[in-house]
């Protein structure tokens, strides 16, 4: 009986101490048992951090070795988790033969959502499958269209003016095709909090509340079912229409073409100071806000 | 068996019996808000792709300080947006339906076609140092801004346009209609045309867009302007 019970009272007793630490409120901040990584708003702490791993979260590896306590007195903190990427041609890099691209790096919307809801694919929608200078006999369904590396198109050859080209003119914005090559399906959602300030006939204008007031323009969105009217107020993420083809009485392909633009100040090519409200390359910032997609970030 | 492996398996046993109390600790997912990305039961799941780059490009760029937002070199050249905003006072009938309110937020010079057919109906949205103003004609939609923001580009990035063109005037052919941009009392303005149909000859070619910007010459200073330019809250 009493060795039935023995073994009993000591996993209990065991229990109760456990259960008393648990209760234990965590060290001040001011005096942390070890030199630990600060930790953000909402962040787990690890309390006593420099006792052996006890308190890691689960998905962090415990030590399975023996220590050295006098050569490696503290615990090798757990590497940060790599963040997971996703293969995208450089900026600049266009389609060969499809003109020059920009080939500057900076990001112009950094904390920019990432304009679709689920995954899409950026790449050419006139130089790409389907395209018009596309590869022949390709239809705009095919896989190549819908599957990794990403590829910019900003300057693409056009006849469209866009200063910041090699020539002057090129391709204004970004096309990005959605997760399936069906129309009417993936939503579109606000790259940041502002005003639909305008919705055209294959056009909704999205204008930042924030300086510099970023203005974003979606085309090609199923207009006769777009969530949002003139005059809304989105939140970043809102979803504002579904990707689709719409393009007057000629439709394009399933895409929606992205523009990102701002007032800028610069040069002129004879080094004169100029104002002009133009396009920026949106490549970088779907880049960026796609990669804080895909690693858990969220626009809300 | 060294004696740190009691130690790592009473960690163990410590973890694993905390676990649901450090699981309480642990930050809330997410909540959903507006327009949070979050897929539904006839949507596919959002496929995160794990295939490496394809090139490691250099450094990305942030924009530099104050390239994201900064007022134009010299400011507001108030004094002849005043005077211009004197010349309009007659002309109080263009302001049309035009929220009253919102035109009293921004706080620059509102420029106004001096065409009643398009202020008539027009919509204004204010963000205080930046305006949008919708309007529009039969088969085309009208946008005018007027800003004080800019974002600086980089000095190796050169803008292929001449400065040499009066109040910098630069027409730019877009997927569905024209935009012009001018800088006028220092603002950065953008009159806008757009075609419901991509053929229309009012956006294949240019001369709808500059018969538009070459009226719009009227000047309307709401209180946040007036107040920018040292005078009265209203005239």
């Amino acid at each position: 009986m009493i060795r039935r019970t023995l073994p009993l009272l000591a996993v209990l007793v065991l229990t109760l101490g456990v259960t008393a630490c648990g209760d234990k409120k965590p060290a001040a901040p001011s005096t942390p048992a070890s030199p630990a990584q600060p930790a953000g708003p909402g962040e787990p702490v690890a309390e006593n951090a420099g006792d052996g791993g006890s308190e890691q979260l689960p998905d962090e590896p415990l030590p399975t070795d023996p220590v050295d306590p006098v050569a490696s007195p503290q615990p090798t903190p757990p590497s940060p988790p790599v963040p997971i990427d996703f293969a995208h041609n450089e900026a600049g890099s266009l389609i060969p033969g499809s003109g020059s691209g920009y080939l500057d790096r900076t990001v112009w919307s950094p904390q920019m959502c990432f304009p679709f809801e689920e995954t899409a694919y950026a790449n050419s929608q006139v130089h790409g499958p389907g395209g018009y200078k596309g590869p022949a006999g390709t239809s705009q369904c095919n896989a190549a269209a819908y599957s990794l590396p990403w590829r910019d198109n900003f300057c693409e050859t056009r006849g469209y003016a866009s200063p910041l080209c090699a020539n002057g003119k090129g391709h204004q914005g970004q096309d990005i095709r959605p997760a399936t090559c069906k129309k009417g399906v993936h939503w579109v959602v606000a790259a940041e909090a502002g005003t639909i300030t305008d919705i055209g006939s294959y056009s909704v204008t999205l204008t930042g509340s924030a300086a510099p007031h970023r203005v974003y323009r979606y085309l090609h969105l199923q207009m006769s079912t777009l969530s949002v009217a003139e005059g809304a107020n989105v939140a970043r993420g809102a979803r504002l229409g579904r990707a689709s083809n719409d393009f007057g009485s000629t439709p394009t392909t399933i895409h929606m073409h992205f523009e990102l633009r701002a007032g800028v100040a610069g040069v002129s090519t004879d080094g004169k100071p100029v104002m002009v409200h133009t396009f920026l390359p949106p490549y970088l910032s779907l880049v960026e806000s796609y990669r804080r997609k895909i690693n858990g970030g969220s626009c809300s | 068996m060294g004696p740190w492996r009691p130690i790592a398996l009473s960690g163990l046993l410590f973890a694993v019996l905390t676990l649901p109390a450090a699981s309480q600790t642990a930050p809330p997912s997410p909540a959903s808000g507006p327009g949070t990305a979050r897929p539904t039961a006839d949507q596919p799941r959002f496929q995160a792709q794990t295939a490496p780059r394809v090139t490691r490009p250099p450094p990305q760029r942030q924009p530099e300080p104050g390239a994201q937002g900064g007022a134009p070199q010299g400011g507001i050249d108030w004094k002849s947006a005043v005077t211009g905003a004197r010349r309009s006072e007659g002309d109080q009938a263009l302001l049309g339906k035009i929220d009253r309110d919102a035109i009293d937020r921004t706080a620059v010079p509102i420029l106004l076609p001096a065409d009643p057919a398009l202020t008539g109906n027009a919509r204004l949205y204010s963000f205080g140092d930046y305006y949008s103003l919708t309007a529009d004609l039969s088969g085309v939609g009208v946008s005018l801004t007027g800003t004080t923001t800019t974002v600086t580009l980089p000095a190796q990035s050169p803008l292929k346009m001449s400065a040499d063109a009066p109040e910098q005037l630069v027409i730019q052919r877009t997927v569905d209609g024209q935009l012009a941009s001018f800088v006028r009392f220092g603002v950065l303005y953008t009159v806008e045309v757009r075609c419901d149909d991509p053929k229309d000859v009012r956006c294949r070619n240019d001369g709808l867009v500059r018969q538009i910007q070459s009226q719009t010459n009227r000047v309307v200073m709401g209180q946040a302007a007036r107040q920018a330019a040292g005078l009265g809250a209203r005239p």
